[in-house]
C-alpha cells in the first residue's frame, strides 16, 4: 500500500483530533492535508528555483572574480524577487504568425511536467507527499512532459532560432532520458523497490551505507546520472537548446515576461529536482547520519539533511556551468550513445551479478564483516 | 469519492481530446491532442489499480512516440490532406457515400447485437461485490508474471525492439548516391 | 459510474474515432495517429476486463506488450515516413503506389 502523508500523520495523537473534529468527512480532511502539503511544496520549491537564479548570479561572479547582484536587500539576496516583479508586469508579445494555442500551452507543459516530480520528491521520512511504488519511474515519466513543452515552444514561436533549439532540446531530451533510466534501473535493483522510501529506506545514514559506495557500478552509474541529468534539464555544458552564441536564446527567444519566467522557473525547478533525487538514490537521501529513527520532531533534521545533500549537489551543477565549455551537436550525441548508454547498461548488468555473487551485501559489509 | 473524481476527469479528457483529435485540421494540434487522451487513458489504468500499466504508457508515450510524432508532423510539413468535398455529417468525401454509411451502419448493428449476446453472460454475472477499491501494488507480481509465465513474450518483444531500434536507423539514415 | 460498461463506452469511443481518423486522413501521420487510438482502446480493454472479470494481472501483461509494440511501429513508421518524405516529397498516402523507386 502506498503511504502518503495523511497516513504518515495519522499516527500520532493529535491526528485523532482532527479527525473527531471533521467527523463524516474524512475525504475532505485528506483533501485538505494534502492541499496544504501540495501549497508548501509548491510555494517551498518555487522559492528554491527563484534563490536557484541568485545563485547562478552570485556564484558565476564568485568564479569570474566579480561581485554580482549586490543592490536588492542584503546582498542582494531579494534579486530574484524583482527580476519576477519585471517579468510579471513586461508585456506579453507574442509574434505574429506563432501557432496560438500551442505557444500558450508550451511554458504551462513545462512548469506541470516539472510540478508534477515533486509529489514524489522525499523531503523527509513523512514530509512527502505520496510514497508511491512506482515513485522513481513516475518521476522519470512524468518529467517527460518537459521535452514536449520544449519541442512546441520551439515549434510555435515560428522563428528559425526558437524551431532549431526546440528540435535540439527534445532530441537531447529523448537520447539522454536512456541512459539516465537505466542507472536509475540499476539502483532499483539494489534498493528491491521503485518507491522512494523503499531506495531511501534501505540505504544508511553514513557514507558507507550509501548507494554511491555500494558497489564500483553503483559508483559509476551515479556519475552517469549525473551527466545526464545535467543533459535532460539542459544545463551547461548541455545547453545547446539555448545555446547563446547560436540560437540568440534557443527555444525561448520570443517568449516575454512570464511566460518566459515559467521556461526559467521550471529549468530551474528541475535541476533541484534531478540534484534531490541523485542524493535520494545515490547519497543516502534523508537518513540522518548514525541514527534511525523515524519520529515527527526528527523530521525537521531529515529535512535539514535532505537539503543540504540536494544544495551541495545544486552548486556542483552551477559550478561545472561556469567551468566547462559548451559541446557541439554531434559531440553531444555521440556521447550519449556510443558512451553513456553501453557503460549504464554495462553497470546494470554488473549491479545484477554483483547481487547474485555477494548476496546483495556492499562493499563495506565485505571488507568489515557487516550485517 | 477521490476514484470517482479521477475517474470522471480521465473520462473526459480521454473523450474530448478523443473527438478533438478527429475533428482538427491541423496535424500538429492533433499530435498534441492524442497526447491528451493518452494521458487521460493513463488516468484510466490509475482508476483500474494498473499502476505500473498507467506510469509506463506516460513513460513511452509522453516520453517517446508523441515527441516522434512532432518530428515527423514538423519534418515532412504536417499539410492534411483532408479533401473539401463533404458527404453526410461534415464527414470527408473520401470515406465512402450514403450506401457505404447504411451498409456500414447495418453491419455494425448487427455486430454489436452478436456481440451484445455473447457478451451478456459475463456482464450480467460480474462478481461485483468482490470489487474492492484498496490497491495493493501490482509491481512485484508483474515481474513475477513477467518472467515466469510471459517469458516467452517478453524475450520476443525484446527481440522485436532490437529489431525496430536498427531497422529504423537503417531505413532513415540518408543516402549520398541518390 | 465506475463499471465495466463505462471503460468499455470510452474505449469503443477511442476505437471508432481511431478507424475513422485512419479511413478519413490521407496524411501518413495522421494514420499512424489513428493506429496509437486504436491500440490504447485494446490495451484499455485488456486492463479493464482484467479488473472486473478475471481478477488476475494478465490483461496487465498484455498492455504492457501492447504499449512496446505501439512505440515500436511509432519507431519504424515514422522512419519509413521520414524516408518516403525524402524519395517522395510529399506524405499523401495515394502516392505510395510502388513497392521500389
Amino acid at each position: 500500500m502506498n503511504q502518503t502523508v495523511v497516513s504518515y500523520l495519522a499516527q500520532y495523537e493529535f491526528f485523532d483530533f482532527l479527525v473527531n473534529l471533521f467527523g463524516k468527512n474524512q475525504s475532505l480532511l485528506s483533501f485538505l492535508i494534502y492541499l496544504i502539503f501540495a501549497l508548501l511544496i509548491v510555494g517551498m520549491c518555487a522559492t528554491i528555483g527563484g534563490l536557484g537564479t541568485y545563485a547562478e548570479r552570485k556564484i558565476s561572479a564568485d568564479i569570474q572574480a566579480r561581485i554580482g547582484p549586490n543592490r536588492v536587500g542584503p546582498y542582494g539576496l531579494l534579486q530574484f524577487l524583482a527580476d519576477g516583479v519585471k517579468m510579471i508586469v513586461k508585456e506579453d508579445v507574442m509574434p505574429f504568425s506563432a501557432d496560438k494555442m500551442l505557444f500558450y500551452l508550451a511554458p504551462i507543459l513545462c512548469l506541470v511536467g516539472v510540478f508534477a516530480t515533486l509529489a514524489v520528491l522525499p523531503f523527509a521520512g513523512g514530509f512527502i507527499m505520496t510514497d508511491l511504488n512506482v515513485g522513481i519511474f513516475y518521476l522519470v515519466a512524468i518529467s517527460s512532459l518537459v521535452g514536449v513543452g520544449v519541442f512546441l515552444g520551439g515549434y510555435a514561436s515560428n522563428s528559425k532560432w526558437s524551431m532549431l533549439g526546440g528540435m535540439r532540446g527534445a532530441s537531447q531530451i529523448i537520447s539522454y532520458e536512456i541512459p539516465v533510466t537505466i542507472s536509475i534501473l540499476a539502483i532499483t535493483l539494489l534498493a528491491g523497490g521503485m518507491g522512494f522510501g523503499t531506495i531511501v529506506g534501505s540505504q544508511g545514514g553514513l557514507p558507507h551505507q550509501w548507494f554511491l559506495l555500494h558497489n564500483p557500478f553503483a559508483f559509476i552509474a551515479f556519475f552517469v546520472y549525473f551527466v545526464g541529468a545535467l543533459a535532460e534539464t539542459n544545463r551547461a555544458p548541455f545547453d545547446l537548446p539555448e545555446a547563446e552564441s547560436e540560437l540568440v536564446s534557443g527555444y525561448h527567444t520570443e517568449y516575454t515576461g512570464m511566460r518566459f519566467g515559467f521556461f526559467a522557473l521550471a529549468e530551474y525547478i528541475e535541476v533541484f529536482v534531478v540534484c534531490g533525487v541523485a542524493a535520494a538514490l545515490f547519497l543516502g537521501g534523508y537518513n540522518i547520519p548514525g541514527l534511525k529513527l523515524d519520529l515527527l520532531p526528527l523530521q525537521a533534521v531529515q529535512f535539514t539533511v535532505f537539503m543540504t545533500k540536494t544544495l551541495a549537489l545544486y552548486y556542483v551543477v552551477i559550478w561545472v556551468r561556469w567551468t566547462f565549455p559548451r559541446l557541439r551537436v554531434d559531440q553531444l550525441m555521440s556521447i550519449c550513445w556510443k558512451y553513456l548508454t553501453p557503460i549504464s547498461i554495462f553497470n546494470l548488468v554488473g549491479c545484477a551479478i554483483w547481487m547474485v555473487a555477494f548476496n546483495g551485501k556492499s562493499i563495506a559489509d565485505i571488507i568489515f564483516g557487516g550485517h | 469519492m477521490f476514484l470517482q473524481f479521477l475517474f470522471i476527469a480521465s473520462a473526459f479528457l480521454t473523450l474530448a481530446c478523443t473527438i478533438a483529435v478527429l475533428v482538427t485540421k491541423n496535424l500538429m494540434h492533433s499530435c498534441v491532442f492524442l497526447l491528451g487522451t493518452l494521458i487521460g487513458v493513463a488516468g484510466l489504468y490509475a482508476t483500474l489499480g494498473a499502476d505500473f500499466v498507467a506510469v509506463t504508457q506516460i513513460m513511452v508515450y509522453m516520453g517517446g512516440v508523441v515527441i516522434l510524432m512532432l518530428f515527423a508532423v514538423m519534418l515532412t510539413g504536417g499539410k492534411d490532406f483532408v479533401s473539401r468535398a463533404q458527404t453526410l455529417l461534415g464527414l470527408p468525401a473520401t470515406m465512402g457515400n450514403k450506401w457505404t454509411y447504411g451498409l456500414g451502419l447495418l453491419v455494425g448493428v448487427v455486430f454489436l447485437l452478436t456481440n451484445v449476446k455473447l457478451l451478456s453472460n459475463i456482464i450480467t454475472t460480474l462478481p461485483t461485490a468482490e470489487i474492492n477499491n484498496d490497491f495493493p501494488s501490482t509491481v512485484s507480481r508483474l515481474g513475477h508474471l513477467l518472467v515466469k509465465d510471459h517469458v516467452l513474450a517478453f524475450e520476443i518483444s525484446s527481440v522485436l525492439l532490437l529489431g525496430a531500434l536498427v531497422g529504423a536507423a537503417i531505413i532513415a539514415r540518408p543516402r549520398k548516391h541518390n | 459510474m465506475m463499471s465495466l460498461a463505462s471503460y468499455l463506452i470510452i474505449s469503443l469511443v477511442l476505437f471508432v474515432v481511431g478507424l475513422v481518423v485512419m479511413i478519413a486522413r490521407k496524411n501518413i501521420v495522421a494514420i499512424l495517429l489513428g493506429i496509437e487510438l486504436i491500440l490504447n482502446a485494446a490495451a484499455l480493454n485488456f486492463v479493464a476486463y482484467s479488473r472486473y472479470v478475471t481478477n488476475n494481472l494478465d490483461g496487465h501483461i498484455f498492455s504492457l506488450f501492447i504499449i512496446v509494440v505501439a512505440a515500436a511501429e511509432a519507431a519504424v513508421g515514422l522512419a519509413i515516413v521520414i524516408r518516403f518524405f525524402q524519395i517522395k516529397e510529399t506524405i499523401h498516402i495515394d502516392e505510395a503506389t510502388q513497392l521500389r523507386n
